[in-house]
């Protein structure tokens, strides 16, 4: 459409902004002053207490004003029973306003725990420790252990997976599309556990006024599309410069895995520091394999490229290494919104690169519902959900 | 993405703990086991920390209301009060608690009506709730009389209350319009002792209602106490005197839990069920009370010093019902 003169596009400007000071209007008409019209009910108060630490003779509840007015912290209880404590800095929290109270208290080592707080109102919140566990106090000896989990979890599995690239090599073109479709199978699981895992977390430690599933929802949303966006850039990128397609869908799928694997990490360091898990030698291995795949996944769209050592260790470090600094985040600086943001954006990642290797699949003119791609989709869920029950 | 990545950072940064300079002032506090903790922060304790307390448990421990008194023409004594109803109070009931109290003459527990055994009691009852309260007395008295069937309307509503006094012993009084257990526990109710004609042994008489708070409103109690504040008695310890029979007139009125308890620490007492014979039934430091049960316990200290006395149902105990006699080496008067 052509636009002439100066007048039409204001016509155009002001067609543009008229609904939106008439949505302004109305907003301040049933919110603002003087206006009673919406004053229905009594607003209540609400507290989260998001994490709790034990430390040396003393009890921490990070406490957060996560309701919609503010609240005051007036009494500290464990096990329904008053005791005084400190609030740092202080016992007023204005919305979303986080507090630590500190607890002294003689816990026991693998007790339960529940640690209550009233506010102003009498009300009083309460959260649930199953087993309690000193706290972790960064030292260096502590953060090479989570590096060396991180290692044995991430790193290594993923090249394990890598190592199967000679094999996927020699093998027939129907066969190479099942590995592919065997990829596109373990990345979608992958997806689904991410934004099981987000769900999770949001569920248990975030607040209900943060909209825990929308929020997974609209991150793994606009982390799906920022990545199909600029995917699609690099694979255009790849034409003209000498990366080829294959290795640009490898480094998406790497990078993909690289942010699941660093949600991953997260949860693990965070249940050390909660302690709500005994990170058994069992639990290492279960982990272990269930990653491996993930390195098949990498391997896979590049059994048709010329083998490069260097290349493919360096798509198994952008996979694996956020393994450890994930386990590194989690154990020392645990965030339940962090860690439900990081999850979501794996999850969208690995949506996306799920669908760019189904349609590479398609490019290469094989259907989506032959024997070959239906099987290996198949084959991918169920290894996946299989090795999952070990962990 | 970009877009994406600022949203996401701007909800980061909005999610962090803020720190003011105003308050990095190091505070020093001892815990109740000894342990001594700093902070920069605030210290909130149940315990020790002083509030602005309308209700004053010490005053309300030894303040008896007799009445106004006038001898009628056959000569018995007529006792006449006056005890107002209200429910739209807010008052702190521990350190920083608000909650809405329900009171008789502005307190909970309301006055501790007293009279002798025959006066002729007259309450001039007026209701200044939103709701419709009535009294009812423990005791003996005309079925009219009772506070059950005949309610009291609100914003200003009345009612005269008029019986003879008895039997001697101790006894409760509080609102009966259902729901009872509402009207209880927002703190409608009261002590009513009824006095031998020939009077007891001169002693340092005190009240105390055992009493719990649900504050909020799951039908458990949230605080519990002797006369309403959660650990009033021990942060100021009732002060007493060796050798002085010390006489306490103790009523439970907790709601939902089936039981309290009266520990005394370093002694024994001579316990009167209800109050009502003057041969003491038990001699002991532990009595088990069920709801409005009551009685008197008697007791002096021979060695001075500091000793507690709460529920031994440790739950209530660690919840506010707990308090401490101050027992100081005089050999003061009796009953000063």
């Amino acid at each position: 459409m052509e636009l002439g003169g100066k007048s039409s596009r204001a016509k155009m400007v002001a067609s543009g902004v008229i609904p939106f000071i008439f949505l302004v209007v109305l907003v301040v008409y049933i919110f603002g002053p003087g206006s009673d019209m919406l004053d229905l009910g009594v607003p209540l108060p609400e507290i989260t207490i998001e994490k709790i630490d034990f430390v040396d003779s003393e009890i921490i509840a990070t406490v957060r004003n996560t309701g919609p007015i503010p609240v005051e912290i007036v009494m500290a209880d464990v096990n329904d029973r008053f005791q005084p404590a400190a609030v740092e800095p202080d016992r007023f929290l204005e919305r979303y306003e986080a507090s630590k109270v500190r607890i002294p208290f003689e816990w026991n080592v693998a007790e339960p725990y529940t640690i209550g707080l009233t506010i102003q109102d009498g009300t009083r919140f309460e959260r649930d420790v199953k087993a309690a566990a000193p706290a972790l106090e960064s030292s260096l000896e502590l953060f090479a252990f989570f590096a060396l989990i991180g290692t044995y979890v991430g790193v290594i599995p993923v090249a394990i997976g890598l190592l199967w690239l000679p094999f996927i090599k020699k093998i027939s073109r129907a066969k190479y599309h099942f590995f592919l479709a065997l990829t596109a199978g373990l990345l979608l699981f992958l997806a689904i556990d991410s934004v099981e895992e987000a769900l999770a977390v949001s569920g248990e430690s975030l607040s209900d006024s943060f909209n825990g599933a929308l929020l997974v929802a609209t991150v793994v949303v606009l982390s799906f599309l920022g990545l199909y966006h600029s995917g699609e850039r690099l694979v255009g990128t790849a034409r003209k410069s000498k990366i080829s397609k294959p290795l640009a869908i490898a480094l998406m799928i790497a990078i993909g895995i690289g942010l699941h694997n660093f949600g991953e990490g997260l949860a693990i360091g965070a249940a050390i520091g909660l302690g709500s898990i005994a990170f058994s030698t069992f639990l290492i291995v279960g982990f272990a394999i269930h990653n491996t795949t993930e390195g098949i996944a990498i391997a896979a769209p590049l059994s048709r490229e010329k083998m490069m050592l260097g290349k493919l260790a360096c798509l198994g470090m952008i996979a694996g290494v956020p393994t450890i600094f994930g386990a590194w985040v989690g154990g020392f600086a645990f965030s339940p919104f962090m860690t439900v943001i990081f999850l979501s954006v794996g999850a969208g990642a690995i949506f996306q690169i799920t669908l760019v290797i189904l349609r590479w699949v398609r490019e290469n003119d094989q259907s989506l519902s032959s024997a070959p791609v239906a099987s290996g989709l198949a084959v991918g869920m169920l290894v996946m959900y299989i090795t999952s029950i070990l962990v | 993405m970009i877009l994406a990545l600022a949203v996401l950072a701007g909800l980061f940064v909005a999610v962090l703990p803020s720190v003011t300079d105003a308050q990095l002032i190091e505070k020093i506090f001892v815990t109740h086991t000894g342990g001594v903790v700093k902070t920069t922060g605030e210290v909130i304790d149940p315990v020790y920390v002083e509030s602005s307390m309308e209700f004053d448990p010490m005053e309300y421990l030894r303040d008896f209301d007799y009445g106004e008194i006038s001898t009628l023409a056959d000569g018995t004594i007529l006792r006449e009060f006056t005890i107002t109803a209200e429910d739209d109070k807010i008052m702190e009931v521990a350190p920083g608690v608000f909650y809405n109290v329900w009171t008789f003459n502005g307190t909970v527990p309301g006055p501790t009506i007293r009279a002798t055994e025959g006066d002729i009691v007259r309450i001039n009852f007026i209701n200044n709730g939103s709701k419709t309260h009535t009294m009812h007395f423990h005791g003996i008295h005309p079925a009219e009389m009772d506070g059950v069937f005949e309610p009291v309307g609100p914003n200003g509503g009345k009612f005269t209350y008029e019986f003879v006094a008895g039997p001697v012993g101790v006894h409760p009084y509080h609102c009966h319009v259902m729901p009872l257990e509402e009207h209880i526990v927002h703190g409608l109710y009261g002590v009513y002792i009824v006095d031998p004609k020939e009077s007891r042994a001169p002693a340092d008489e005190m009240v105390m209602v055992l009493n719990g708070l649900d504050t909020d409103f799951d039908t458990e109690n949230n605080f519990y106490a002797a006369n309403t504040i959660p650990f009033y008695y021990q942060h100021h310890p009732i002060q007493i005197n060796t050798n002085e029979l010390i006489r306490i007139y103790v009523v439970n009125m907790v709601e939902f839990d089936p039981i309290n308890n009266f520990h005394l620490h370093g002694n024994l007492y001579h316990y009167y069920p209800t109050g009502t014979y003057s041969v003491p039934s038990f001699y002991t430091d532990m009595i088990t009370l069920s709801q409005t049960e009551r009685g008197i316990m008697e007791f002096e200290y021979i060695y001075p010093g500091k000793y507690l006395f709460h529920a031994h149902k440790v739950e209530f105990s660690e919840k506010g019902w707990t308090g401490i006699f101050l027992v100081s080496d005089e050999d003061s008067a009796v009953g000063s």
